[in-house]
């Protein structure tokens, strides 16, 4: 009765400790479950295996991604709680429990270290040392007598190594073998949720920070394509302005060549029938003379058409004199002009590239335009002549062609400290506000087709920048236009 | 009480892991005694003996398969006496990676990993199996 008794009472007992003990597994599996903080999910594991299941020294190792090697990520009990020691896989307990992903359950361990010691040293002392290994230096209780190990696996995958240890001669059972699978297994559960986590977040954070990279990549790639567009822009401008420059350079080049050889070629004969003049004047001179005579003057009063054909012989012979004394004085211009003699940089009397561009341009004059010289004395401007001339010539020109009838062209000079100044304003139609800021660019032109190639003011423009001058313009729609060039008395210092 | 099959206690006993003395003897009648460290608990008939470098058992128990084997159980103050006889060895399976493993362990541990190595798991049949308080075990 009184061992039947006894027995009911063991029962009863063993039922409330089983009761106790499912109770703090549910709690573990709850409190486990409740984060996602890999430090708080060692912290509930080795806590549990220490305050409720009276298992003080535990530890929980993961391995560090070369397959060989785990870490101490956790551990409690310990003086030296070794964060970050390393175990190799296939060494000691834990090792093996990794390697074999098997639990393990070992007793008596001492025992067995001594066992292992004895053999040792008999091996040592029998010369054979060479075929033992060093003993590794595992974290853990130095004296521990039980030990389990339990590996964490996720399917077929190691996620860790958890290990309780005692240096008592106390022996796990096989309830507490079943106690710490449970809890391990919870844990396992609980770090690889953690990890996937961590994963996760660290993705998404790769992600996000990809993006950001990507899109900052496009804005600079917008940007260099703005930058290189417009650069590219920048160079067709100046291509274009370069290409228009060298036609035009080329034009003027085979201009003057002509100019020149025209120039060479008339002047001879020129000259002989301007010599021919003089003579025939003084021929005539001779002759007005001769018919001081009484006699021959009577003959010629009496002989009225040779009177007369005497008159005329004077008067055209004075209107050819003229004529080549134009001609000739053309040549120069033409020959003065194109300066093809003078193509470096040298000291240039601006007054006579302005008046040779008047010359040339009096087919357009003619009488309808009254040209006003405003000149100051002005010093000799470093320049490439030919370049400047072809600046008069344009604006001259336009200036000409601006007049529409009757008008003015007023050209002023003067020397404004370093700077020459010429001003060349006409009285003609001017030019409407909105085509006032475009009249320097290449290919801009109000002119009809075939009149102007909208690169005349585009090609002087960048002459007087090459000259370090600088070039302006004002217009009044209907009452005409003024060009400013300032030239510097020193030159572009080339 | 003498029995033929294990009791749940001796388990315990083999688990404690304390090295057991075994004694097997020759076809002639020469005994040879022997400590190991691993008496592993199959079932309640057989047990399994690691099987390493004690050559001269090994050839023992395979000419006579005859082999007593005494345990001592310091929680409850007694020793255990088996005779078994040798049945057969198994080189794979549970019962030998089970062994293997403590063995790795060890070994790998005390770096003796070149010295402890499982060859095979010896599987012994229980023939009697006897509880014996205090005091040196007697041989029957």
């Amino acid at each position: 009765m009184m061992k039947q008794q006894a027995n009911s009472d063991k029962l009863v007992e063993e039922l409330a400790r089983k009761r106790a003990e499912v109770d703090i597994l549910r709690q573990i599996s709850l409190e486990i479950n409740s984060t996602l903080n890999p430090e708080e999910i060692f912290d509930i594991v080795l806590r549990t295996m220490d305050e409720l299941f009276g298992f003080h020294h535990s530890i929980i190792l993961l391995p560090d991604g070369s397959g060989e090697t785990l870490y101490v990520a956790a551990s409690r009990g310990y003086e030296d709680p070794s964060p970050g020691a390393k175990v190799a896989v296939g060494t000691g307990i834990i090792g093996v429990v990794a390697k074999k992903r098997k639990l393990m359950r070992a007793s008596n361990l001492s025992q067995q270290r001594r066992y292992a010691a004895t053999i040792r040293k008999q091996m040592q002392e029998a010369g054979r040392a060479y075929e033992l290994e060093e003993i590794a230096q595992l974290p853990g209780l130095p004296d521990a007598e039980s030990q389990i190990a339990i590996p964490l696996m996720i399917k077929d995958r190691l996620i860790g190594v958890f290990s309780v240890e005692s240096s008592e001669q106390k022996i796990f059972s096989e309830l507490d073998e079943i106690l710490v699978t449970i809890v391990a297994n919870q844990a396992a559960s609980a770090i690889h949720n953690a990890q996937l986590y961590a994963a996760e977040e660290q993705r998404r954070k790769e992600l996000a920070e990809a993006h950001e990279r990507l899109k900052q990549l496009n804005e600079t790639l917008e940007v260099r394509v703005r930058d290189r567009t417009k650069e590219l822009e920048e160079a067709n401008r100046e291509l274009r302005e370069t290409q228009a420059q060298l036609v035009q350079s080329g034009k003027m080049a085979s201009l003057g060549m002509l100019a020149a050889g025209i120039a060479h070629e008339i002047n001879n004969p020129i000259g002989a029938i301007h010599s021919n003049a003089d003579v025939q004047s003084r021929t005539i001179s001779i002759i007005q003379d001769a018919f001081k005579n009484p006699v021959l003057a009577e003959q010629i009063r009496e002989n009225p058409a040779l009177s007369r054909a005497f008159t005329m012989l004077q008067s055209t012979n004075n209107v050819n004199r003229e004529a080549t004394g134009r001609i000739v004085k053309i040549l120069r211009s033409l020959k003065s002009f194109a300066r093809l003699d003078q193509a470096e940089l040298e000291s240039v009397n601006l007054h006579e590239g302005i008046d040779s561009s008047l010359t040339l341009l009096q087919h357009l004059l003619k009488d309808r335009i009254k040209v006003v010289k405003n000149y100051a004395p002005l010093p000799g401007v470093r320049c490439y002549a030919s370049q400047i001339n072809q600046v008069f010539m344009n604006l001259l020109t336009n200036a000409a062609q601006a007049v529409d009838g009757e008008g003015t062209i007023t050209i002023t000079t003067g020397l404004e400290g370093e700077e020459v100044v010429v001003g060349i304003a006409d009285t003609g139609s001017g030019i409407a506000p909105d085509h006032l800021a475009r009249v320097f660019d290449p290919g801009f032109t109000t002119k009809g087709v075939g009149v102007g190639s909208g690169l005349g003011l585009s090609i002087t423009y960048r002459i007087i920048e090459g000259h370090h001058g600088s070039i302006g313009v004002r217009s009044e729609p209907g009452k005409g236009t003024a060009f400013t060039v300032r030239l510097p008395v020193s030159g572009p210092g080339r | 009480m003498e029995e033929t099959r294990l009791p749940d206690e001796i388990k315990t006993v083999m688990q404690n892991g304390v090295p057991a003395i075994l004694v097997s003897c020759s076809a002639d009648g020469i005994p040879n005694t022997t400590i190991i460290s691993q008496v592993y608990y199959v079932d309640r008939e057989r047990v399994a003996l690691s099987f390493q470098f004690f050559n001269k058992t090994v050839r023992n128990t395979r000419e006579n398969p005859h082999v007593c084997l005494a345990l001592t159980d310091f929680e409850n103050s007694a020793n255990w006496l088996l005779y078994i006889q040798y049945d057969h060895s198994e080189s794979e399976g549970p019962i030998f990676d089970e062994m293997d493993m403590q063995i790795e362990a060890i070994a790998s541990a005390t770096g003796m990993s070149g010295i402890f190595k499982l060859k095979a798991a010896d599987i012994y049949r229980v023939k009697s199996v006897r509880k014996i308080p205090y005091g040196p075990a007697t041989l029957r």
